[in-house]
């Protein structure tokens, strides 16, 4: 019993890491321009199918294929928002169906370019099994890339909280003409919004493609996960992200664990509107 | 003054439908199903944009409300016995009570209702999978009896079909359109501009918004009992599919769901030249094309087609009241 | 009028395009006619874009080789439509192909997207073969023109026969919650049982990625001889992958469809090592006769790939139909109403999937499957012991 408490809680540690990862960029472009960019999913999954191609063709581990796959998925982020900032009347719901447009296309492109077949990693090292103290069990590559979004996590906090740009980024989220006022430049800085959550998605898709498996549609799956977490963190706070990611891959291991492994989606549903209801502005909401 | 010189555009539009599409395209049964698909769609079309339009919601989850209606009318008709009309409208009423149960939703605004509404779909689904015993679990429901005929009309023939649904989302429109009207449309608008001024004004803008997501909650559910027995066949995964959700918004900002016409004109326009021209051009993957439609429907003209095809129009100098009726909006 | 005169023309254009790239050919009155086109729906976009692509390869092989088979005396095409896994543009396809002129159908993927398209069919007066959807309900329906080559009862007999002869005492069944897996998790549990198998059941969600949590239980709680899974390919990754990482005391893993494929040999080479699934050959493939040989020449030929299950059920349904096709024509130089239907129920053929025996509700009842497993570079036959290449290599695991 002990054991599967705590291994269903490591479980969703793990989960909840890779998690934040994905919804991350999704509440950065969500915090700063109050857009729901729907092809966040679709931009992680392409980053995933970066590494794989490098992998299938110059044999490339899913790792050595990142900077490939930022300049790829960043250039495609880049290119969104181009499109988004062409909006000009109901920003928010319109930006949404711009942005599910996109999501279609890129889908179909992914379906077109590399087939419906399941793809993951080859390389073994990602799969080995990390134990500690012959009770809590995970794979590498799961362990790896926690950290590695912790780390992304932190940055991105530092990043808003203390670096000129990132003050420029609150700046224009909180009052864009103010901003502009100061000599921010508004689509300088949201421009680069975009380009930060394709970074971002970068990291998301290959550590998908490292501890599971991609195939075209999985995409949609993944925009929802993360705008759940999104919302449930409150408007654009990271700290929120983290903790609202854990919280979520954690219900979900321990509904698998004691309950029953279908019901776990309604756990994550059933937290996600509760929160809600209870905190309408999210569990870090502000304003 | 308003309602003058549309009728005898109303009544072409009426005559065309009821006459001249079955007279066109009755022996071309794929044809017809392309309609009829594109008719369902622009039904929630039109339920949506009651939502969107009169209760400034977003829903993203319209597929609950899809779905339960088609469980209720399916499993009063197989395990009740139910005539399938009296059904359908049953399924239509499961679905506002369902959507009782999104009340709380209300309070929350912009994309947090609509990914709330959203979650809500995700958890009917789970349910329709999980009690087994009502719904046959993820094996799902089949051969679900398809319409009878009434007064001398096959309804379970293609043509049958297409006047039911016909008839039905043109009965929504009328429900949309008069709701609009109304002196409670009047509120609910004023409402969206300025939800501080309508409370100052004394209009309990919560229970008005209450009602227009059961009123759209019950048109979504009679839709989906309609494609249940259509289709003769439900499981969970496509009675509650995002499809039902996704399709009717790109229909309804298509044809600019601010108007009564915009949502169902959309959906037609969108599924069928989607599916007739599109899917000829690309056999596989055609969306893509929908994709980049919508993406550059939204940036060249946010307002709809409607609105594109008056401006067109008075550009060709012929002015905008031949199909488009951009008159609606105003 | 404007708008109705702009649909006609568009229907009027999609009624002449042909979409196989071997030319459609129209069937033109019936007398004379040497060329044959059939109609196929499969879902080469969305959910079941894998499967559907599966057996539309196997498809065009098997038109392929019919023209070579008949070259002469008559010639087939195959009319293709993306149902895009959707139920209405299914029918609204079966309804647009019918308009066409085709003979039959063959093609279909899913119960829930056969069910509908089916019934067009049958509306339409056309036979409607498959291979796509094992749910028990689809032959239950009193239809004279629908044929099904396999069955969930195929499916599940194997897994089942496969387990007795492990002599495995008790089972975990993992399964997904949708149509087909929960239909055979169900008969497996339920023959498992009879056999006094104890069985635990564990019905995990589609979009599940992490097993560990359930693999824990099966591991802890459960502590099973075998793990049965009943899923799809991503599942059967995500399961096998919690087990290496938790490495529970099982003797064996035993999958169904999907599984046991020379595709996932390759990709998931060490994952799936001893694990076994439903295979109708070994792979690499010893096809043995004529037609297996040509089978799987024409195939690498054309998709530049080796065939797997998918590719051999579809085309094995559509060699079914084009024989029958032919049959019913040759007699007297046409093809009467119900005829097609009729040359099918009178098939006992051999073939790449075993005897197809049609009873009168359109069922293979004969269809058994095989079991494989998956041994270094190779898949091996080890049920039932009349086509085995190899004896099972048991107790054995992948880790």
């Amino acid at each position: 019993m002990v054991e599967l408490t705590l291994q269903a809680l490591f479980s969703g540690l793990l989960a909840g890491g890779t998690y934040a990862t994905l919804a991350l960029g999704l509440a950065l472009v969500f915090g700063t321009m109050r857009i729901i960019n729907l092809a966040h999913g679709e931009l992680v999954l392409l980053a995933a199918y970066v590494a794989f191609e490098m992998e299938r063709s110059a044999g490339l581990n899913p790792l050595a294929s990142i900077p490939v796959a930022l300049v790829v998925v960043g250039l495609t982020a880049l290119a969104i928002y181009l499109a988004v900032s062409r909006i000009r009347t109901d920003r928010e719901l319109n930006s949404l169906l711009l942005t599910f447009g996109v999501a279609i296309v890129l889908t179909n492109l992914i379906l077109i370019v590399w087939s419906a077949d399941i793809r993951s990693t080859s390389s073994g090292w990602f799969l080995e099994g990390f134990v500690i103290a012959d009770t809590l069990f995970s794979m590498r590559s799961e362990v790896v890339f926690f950290g590695v979004g912790l780390a992304l996590i932190a940055a991105t906090w530092w990043w808003l909280n203390h670096s000129w740009l990132g003050r420029a980024l609150r700046a224009v989220s909180s009052n864009r003409d103010a901003a502009l006022l100061m000599g921010v430049n508004p689509a300088l800085v949201e421009g680069l919004s975009f380009v930060v959550s394709g970074v971002l998605a970068t990291f998301s898709g290959i550590a998908i493609y490292c501890a599971t498996v991609v195939f075209p549609a999985l995409g949609h799956n993944l925009t929802i996960k993360a705008f759940v977490i999104t919302v449930l963190a409150g408007m654009g706070s990271v700290p929120g992200v983290l903790i609202g990611a854990i919280l979520i891959g954690m219900g979900e291991s321990l509904t698998a664990t004691f309950a029953k492994p279908s019901l776990q989606e309604l756990t994550a549903m059933v937290v996600f509107l509760l929160i809600l209801f209870l905190r309408p502005r999210g569990l870090f909401g502000r304003r | 003054m308003r309602a003058a010189p549309r009728t005898p555009l109303v009544l072409a539009v009426l005559l065309l439908a009821y006459v001249a599409v079955p007279l066109a395209f009755g022996g071309q049964d794929y044809v017809m199903s392309l309609i009829i698909a594109a008719l369902t769609i622009g039904g929630i079309a039109v339920a949506w944009a009651l939502l969107g339009n009169l209760g400034g919601l977003v829903s993203f989850g319209h597929a609950a409300f899809f779905g339960v209606g088609a469980y209720v009318s399916a499993l009063l008709t197989l395990d009740a016995g139910w005539p399938v009309l009296p059904a359908m409208l049953a399924g239509g009423l499961g679905a506002a009570v369902a959507s009782v149960a999104t009340l709380p939703a209300l309070r929350l605004r912009g994309p947090y209702f609509a990914l709330a509404i959203l979650a809500y779909a995700h958890i009917f689904k789970i349910l329709a999978v999980e009690f087994e015993s009502v719904t046959g679990g993820a094996g799902g429901l089949l051969s679900i009896p398809g319409f009878p005929t009434v007064l001398g009309l096959e309804l379970g023939s293609k043509v049958g079909a297409y006047c039911l649904i016909l008839t039905i989302v043109l009965a929504w429109m009328a429900v949309y359109a008069a709701i609009r009207g109304s002196t409670w449309g009047l509120a609910l608008r004023a409402m969206h501009d300025s939800e501080l001024a309508t409370r100052v004004v004394g209009v309990p803008s919560t229970h008005l918004k209450a009602l227009m997501l059961l009123v759209s909650a019950f048109m979504t559910g009679v839709i989906g009992a309609f494609n249940a027995h259509q289709i003769s066949f439900l499981d969970p995964d496509y009675a509650f599919s995002g499809e039902w959700t996704v399709l009717p918004i790109a229909a309804a900002i298509f044809g600019g769901y601010r108007t009564v016409w915009g949502p169902v004109i959309g959906a037609l326009a969108v599924y069928l030249v989607d599916q007739l021209v599109f899917k000829e051009l690309m056999p596989s993957g055609h969306q893509l094309i929908f994709g980049l439609l919508l993406g550059a429907m939204i940036l060249w003209s946010p307002q709809g087609l409607l609105p594109l095809i008056s401006r067109l129009g008075l550009r060709s100098g012929e002015g905008g009241d031949k199909e488009g009726k951009p008159g609606a909006r105003a | 009028m404007r708008q109705s005169r702009f649909i006609k023309g568009l229907a009027a254009k999609s009624l002449i395009a042909g979409i196989a790239g071997l030319g459609a050919v129209a069937l033109a009155g019936t007398a004379a006619a040497e060329d044959f086109a059939l109609g196929s729906h499969v879902p080469l976009t969305g959910k079941l874009a894998r499967v559907g692509t599966g057996m539309h390869e196997g498809i065009a092989v098997a038109v392929a080789l019919a023209n070579e088979r008949y070259a002469g005396r008559h010639s087939f095409s195959v009319e293709t439509i993306d149902d895009e896994t959707s139920p209405a543009k299914a029918v609204a396809a079966v309804e647009k192909l019918a308009a066409d002129e085709v003979v039959a159908f063959t093609g279909g993927y899913g119960s829930n997207i056969i069910g509908p398209a089916s019934e067009a069919a049958a509306k339409a007066d056309k036979v409607y073969i498959t291979s796509g959807g094992v749910a028990p309900g689809l032959t239950e329906r009193g239809m004279t023109g629908f044929f099904r080559i396999n069955n969930s009862a195929g499916y599940g007999k194997a897994m089942v026969g496969l387990f007795d002869e492990m002599g495995v005492e008790k089972v975990a069944i993992l399964f997904s919650n949708k149509e087909a897996t929960s239909g055979m998790a169900k008969y497996v549990e339920k023959h498992l049982e009879e056999a006094g198998v104890e069985v635990t059941m564990h019905e995990f969600d589609g979009s599940t990625t992490d097993f560990k949590p359930i693999m824990n239980n099966v591991k802890l709680r459960d502590r099973p001889d075998a793990v049965a899974m009943i899923g799809y390919e991503n599942d059967y990754v995500g399961i096998l992958r919690a087990g290496t990482v938790l490495k529970p005391d099982v003797k064996a893993m035993v999958g169904v469809w999907s599984l046991a494929t020379s595709q996932m040999n390759e990709e998931f080479h060490d994952l799936v090592q001893n694990v076994y699934g439903t295979s109708l050959l070994p792979y690499p493939v010893e096809f043995q006769g004529e037609e297996a040989q040509a089978f799987a020449a024409k195939y690498e030929e054309l998709h530049g790939q080796k065939p797997d299950y998918l590719g051999q059920f579809g085309y094995v349904q559509t060699t079914l139909l084009v024989d029958a096709i032919v049959r019913a024509f040759e007699d007297d130089q046409k093809i009467e109403a119900g005829e097609i239907a009729e040359e099918l129920r009178a098939v006992e053929a051999d073939t790449l999937i075993g005897d197809v025996v049609f009873d009168e509700k359109g069922d293979n009842p004969s269809f058994s499957h095989r079991m494989g497993q998956h041994r270094g570079d190779r898949v091996e036959i080890v049920w039932p012991k009349k086509a085995q290449t190899a004896e099972m290599n048991f107790p054995a695991v992948p880790w």
